[in-house]
Formats: C-alpha cells, sequence, structure tokens
C-alpha cells in the first residue's frame, strides 16, 4: 500500500515567475567537460611545477 | 566540436591540431554528451517525456553549452506545464548561442500570448498552494485547488499525479484511475505515474476479490465465452481474477437511474438551502423598499398637513377679508351708508327733493353704524343735514302721524310719531301723540312710558298734565 506521507515528499513546490531569477541563477552549471579541463589544467600545472623543480635541481 | 583550450575546430585526432592540447577525454566526454541528447530526442519522439528528460539532464551535466538539448528539455518542461523552468533553460540556451537559436522562437510564442503565460503562472502559484493543502491534511481544498490549476493547465504532470496520489488518499480510485491514465497521455513512461498505476491496480484487484468472496457466482459460465484479465501484478500475492464479459454493469440504467437521483438531489438542494437564503433575500429587499417608501409616505403626509394648515389658515384670512368686505359692501355697510348719506346730501343741496325725501335717505342709514362710526366727517355731515332738515321733517312726520291717527292705522301712527319726534325732541306734542297712539293701539305699556317720559322730559306744560290725566285714568281703569 502507498504511504501517503511519504509519497507527497516526492512532490516538490514548483518555480513560480517571482523565483525565476533566483533559480536561474541556483542552477550548479558546472558540467563534466568544466571538470575534466579543470583536471587537465591542473595535472599540466603539476606538470610545469615538477619540471621546474627538476630543473632547479639539476641546477 | 571545439578545443576546450583554443576553441578551434577539432578534427579526428586526439590532440588539438591548432593547439595541441590533449582532446582524446575531452572528445570522448562531448560524444557521451550527444549520445544521451539523441537518446533524449528518441524518447521525446515516443512521448516518454520523463525519460526524455533525464537523459538530456545528463547531456548537460557532461556538456552545459549543448542548445539542443537545452531547448528540447525547455520544450518537455512546457510540455509537463513548468514554464518557468522552461524559461529557464531557453534563456540560458540564448546564453550560450545568442544567434541563429530556436529558443528565440519558443520565447516569442511565450511573449505573443500572454493570457496563457499568466494562466500557466497562476497554475503553478495554485500547485504550490494545493501542495501546503496537502501537508495540511485538507484534501477537499488541495481537490478543488488542483482542478483548478489542471482547467489553467491541463498537462500540468505533476498537478495530475498530485490529484492522483490525493483521490487514491481518500479512496476514490475511479477518480484517480483517470487522472493517472491523463498522465499516461502526456508523458508515457513516468516512474511515478507507473508506480501509482502498478498501486491502484493491487488495490482494485483486492477490492474485486472482496467482492467476489462477498457475493460468489452462482455458476460458472459456458467455457466458450470470452474473459477479461485484470492487470497481474506479480509482487502481489493476489492470484489474476479472471471475470467475464458478460458479467458487466448496466451501465445505460445506472447512468440513467443516476442523473435522476442526481437531479432529484440538485433540486431538494435549490429547495431546501438555496432558495430559502434566495427567497430572504428578496424579502429584506421588498422590507428595505417598503421602508423606503414608508418613509417617503411619511414624508409627503407632513408636507400635506403642512399644506393644509396652509389652506386653512388662508381660507380664515378669506373668510375675514369676505367678512371685513361685507361691513364695506352690505346692506347694512359702511358703503352703503356712506352713498345714502351722500344721496341725501345731494337731494338737500340741489333741491332736487323735498325734505322728506331727504329724509327717507338718511332713514335708510343704519342706526347701528351711526352708534358705532368713529368716523367725525360722517357725524358732522349727517347730524347737521338732520338739524337743517329736522324742524320740516318732524311736522311732516307729525301731519302724516295724524292722518293715520285719525283714520285708526295707530300703528302706522306710531312710526309717524316716531320719526317725528325722533327730528325735533323738543316737540312735546309728537311724543304725547306718540303714547295716545299705543293707548289706541292697545299697548299700553309703551303708552304708560311715553306718557311718563312726557311728564318727566317736559313737566308743568299741557302736554305733560294730558299725559298724567292720561296716566290716571289708566290706572283707574285697572
Amino acid at each position: 500500500m502507498l504511504n501517503f506521507e511519504e509519497e507527497l515528499q516526492k512532490f516538490h513546490p514548483s518555480v513560480e515567475l517571482d523565483q525565476q531569477e533566483e533559480s536561474l541563477y541556483a542552477q550548479d552549471t558546472t558540467d563534466l567537460a568544466d571538470v575534466l579541463v579543470g583536471l587537465i589544467r591542473d595535472a599540466r600545472i603539476e606538470g610545469e611545477e615538477a619540471a621546474a623543480a627538476a630543473a632547479s635541481v639539476e641546477e | 566540436m571545439f578545443c576546450y583550450n583554443c576553441g578551434h575546430i577539432l578534427t579526428s585526432n586526439d590532440f588539438c591540431t591548432h593547439c595541441g592540447a590533449e582532446v582524446r577525454t575531452y572528445k570522448s566526454v562531448m560524444l557521451t554528451a550527444e549520445r544521451y541528447y539523441n537518446i533524449g530526442y528518441e524518447r521525446a519522439k515516443v512521448r516518454d517525456l520523463s525519460g526524455a528528460a533525464g537523459a538530456l539532464r545528463m547531456c548537460l551535466k557532461l556538456n552545459k553549452d549543448h542548445v539542443d538539448a537545452r531547448n528540447l528539455l525547455g520544450l518537455i518542461y512546457m510540455e509537463t506545464g513548468e514554464i518557468i523552468s522552461a524559461l529557464n533553460e531557453w534563456i540560458m540556451s540564448k546564453n550560450v548561442q545568442p544567434k541563429k537559436n530556436v529558443a528565440d522562437d519558443f520565447l516569442d510564442k511565450v511573449r505573443s500570448n500572454p493570457t496563457a503565460f499568466e494562466e500557466m503562472t497562476t497554475a503553478v502559484k495554485k500547485y504550490n498552494l494545493a501542495l501546503s493543502y496537502c501537508y495540511q491534511d485538507s484534501m477537499d481544498l488541495a481537490v478543488i485547488q488542483l482542478r483548478k490549476v489542471l482547467s489553467l493547465s491541463p498537462k500540468f504532470l505533476q498537478a495530475h499525479q498530485l490529484l492522483a496520489l490525493v483521490y487514491m488518499h481518500i479512496e476514490e480510485y475511479d477518480k484517480a484511475a483517470r487522472e493517472l491514465e491523463r498522465c499516461a497521455k502526456i508523458d508515457k513512461n513516468n516512474t511515478l505515474t507507473l508506480h501509482y498505476q502498478q498501486e491502484l491496480d493491487q488495490i482494485l484487484s483486492l477490492n474485486e476479490d472482496k467482492k467476489d468472496i462477498r457475493k460468489p457466482r452462482k455458476k460458472e459460465e459456458n467455457d466458450s465465452e470470452a474473459y477479461e484479465f485484470n492487470t497481474y501484478n506479480p509482487s502481489s500475492s493476489v492470484e489474476p481474477v479472471i471475470k467475464p464479459l458478460t458479467v458487466k454493469e448496466n451501465t445505460g440504467i445506472s447512468t440513467i437511474v443516476n442523473i435522476i437521483i442526481g437531479c432529484v438531489i440538485g433540486i431538494a438542494v435549490s429547495l431546501f438551502l438555496i432558495m430559502p437564503g434566495r427567497i430572504q433575500q428578496e424579502s429584506d429587499k421588498m422590507n428595505a423598499k417598503i421602508t423606503e417608501y414608508s418613509e417617503q409616505l411619511s414624508s409627503k403626509e407632513a408636507d400635506i398637513q403642512e399644506k393644509d394648515a396652509q389652506i386653512q389658515k388662508l381660507e380664515d384670512e378669506l373668510d375675514s377679508i369676505e367678512e371685513t368686505m361685507k361691513g364695506y359692501t352690505g346692506a347694512d355697510g359702511t358703503l352703503n351708508s356712506y352713498g345714502y348719506l351722500l344721496t341725501a346730501v345731494n337731494l338737500y343741496m340741489t333741491g332736487n327733493g323735498n325734505s322728506l325725501d331727504v329724509a327717507n335717505a338718511l332713514a335708510n342709514i343704519d342706526e347701528n353704524f351711526v352708534a358705532s362710526t368713529s368716523d367725525e366727517s360722517f357725524l358732522t355731515v349727517y347730524n347737521e343735514l338732520r338739524s337743517k332738515i329736522g324742524a320740516e321733517v318732524s311736522k311732516a312726520y307729525y301731519d302724516s302721524g295724524v292722518t293715520e291717527y285719525n283714520s285708526g292705522n295707530y300703528s302706522e301712527a306710531v312710526r309717524y310719531f316716531q320719526m317725528s319726534y325722533a327730528y325735533n325732541e323738543e316737540d312735546s306734542t309728537a311724543l304725547y301723540q306718540l303714547g295716545e297712539a299705543y293707548y289706541r293701539s292697545g299697548d299700553l305699556d309703551n303708552a304708560i312710558n311715553t306718557y311718563n317720559e312726557v311728564i318727566e322730559k317736559f313737566p308743568g306744560m299741557t302736554n305733560a298734565y294730558n299725559a298724567q290725566k292720561r296716566l290716571n285714568a289708566i290706572e283707574g281703569e285697572s
């Protein structure tokens, strides 16, 4: 049998017109591509830093 | 597909030919996003809207700049009545690709029909209100609000689902089934809809079992008859129920009976609930009108009384004026008295009449008026004229009186002797003859009074002596 209270929890208030702007800005727009590019950049920076450290050690 | 580092178009290589950036994983992510978009598109085409929305959201999680995915997701939101979410998606799509974006068309269509937009936003507000009623356990209000929502926005999927849930909660399973059918028409493969449908089927099959236990069939029907199967639920412990198609409710008759019962209830409600209120309302209106008319009537009556008082006052004034006028113009009025006096003066001065004519004219003047008037001029002329003609008139009346006395007309003689004495009060003979005329006419009282007056006014004169003799004779007779 359905538990009405539990089922009711699945329904959420719909976004109203005066909340539109707020909801628009509240959206998480980070996608996997952003994450990936961040990882690549981090890896590149780490690589460059490691290379720079190795060069200084050699000197 | 563009390089994430420099924005240059990527080739089939695993690196950017422009900047040399490693793009193998990036391309893999982009292609996965594209696949999700395709899945979403395919699901949307067969009206599996919730499945399509899930795939498109996944696509956007992988690639937030996927314009087509955003536009399609906006369309799906619009189709399920969530207009604000749809607008958000299209606005973000426009932000990614400002030109040559189909989202422009969608936004223009929304802008060009402000009434529909207003209705949809109102529906959203009412949906939220209905949800709060559900949390407050006010199911009746929630149902009313949700019906309003669906009249404004018939494709509002969440509202249909919530209404179905409420109907199931209040055990109106037929209505819940209808709502779930509508949900399925909007979104064929919605998980929540399917879940509720499954629960509803279980409940209905349980109810059917109970009915069967309460009312077992009399006999099995012919094996050749067709059978109808309820939906089989493997998770349920209840076996599928086989219901012969011939065992049907007589829906036509029951519908008519229900309509008749509904009409009877409606008439009863109107008679016992609505009509008394209407009657009371009309009665109140009538009472208010009656009060208004009564006030107007009272005001008019007051006006009429005031007018009557004015009329009475004017009539009194008119009577007074008429009385005054009568005093001037009547037979004994002032004007007539003046007229007679003027006639007498005219006769005397012009000589057109003798002294008797003048005296007759003066005799017409009312003695009461002469006694009461304060007009000195009138009295002066009147008395002067009388004194002028007094002696002559007195003698003329005396002669006439003697003639009448000798003729035996004592009453006429009395009148003439009176007028004679009136014009000349020094004439004791006229007064004595007056007494004699009274005596002869049998009026002894006036005769005695007149004799006494002679004795009193003219003592020592012959007439006084004769009067005393006459008095003695009268006393002797009595």
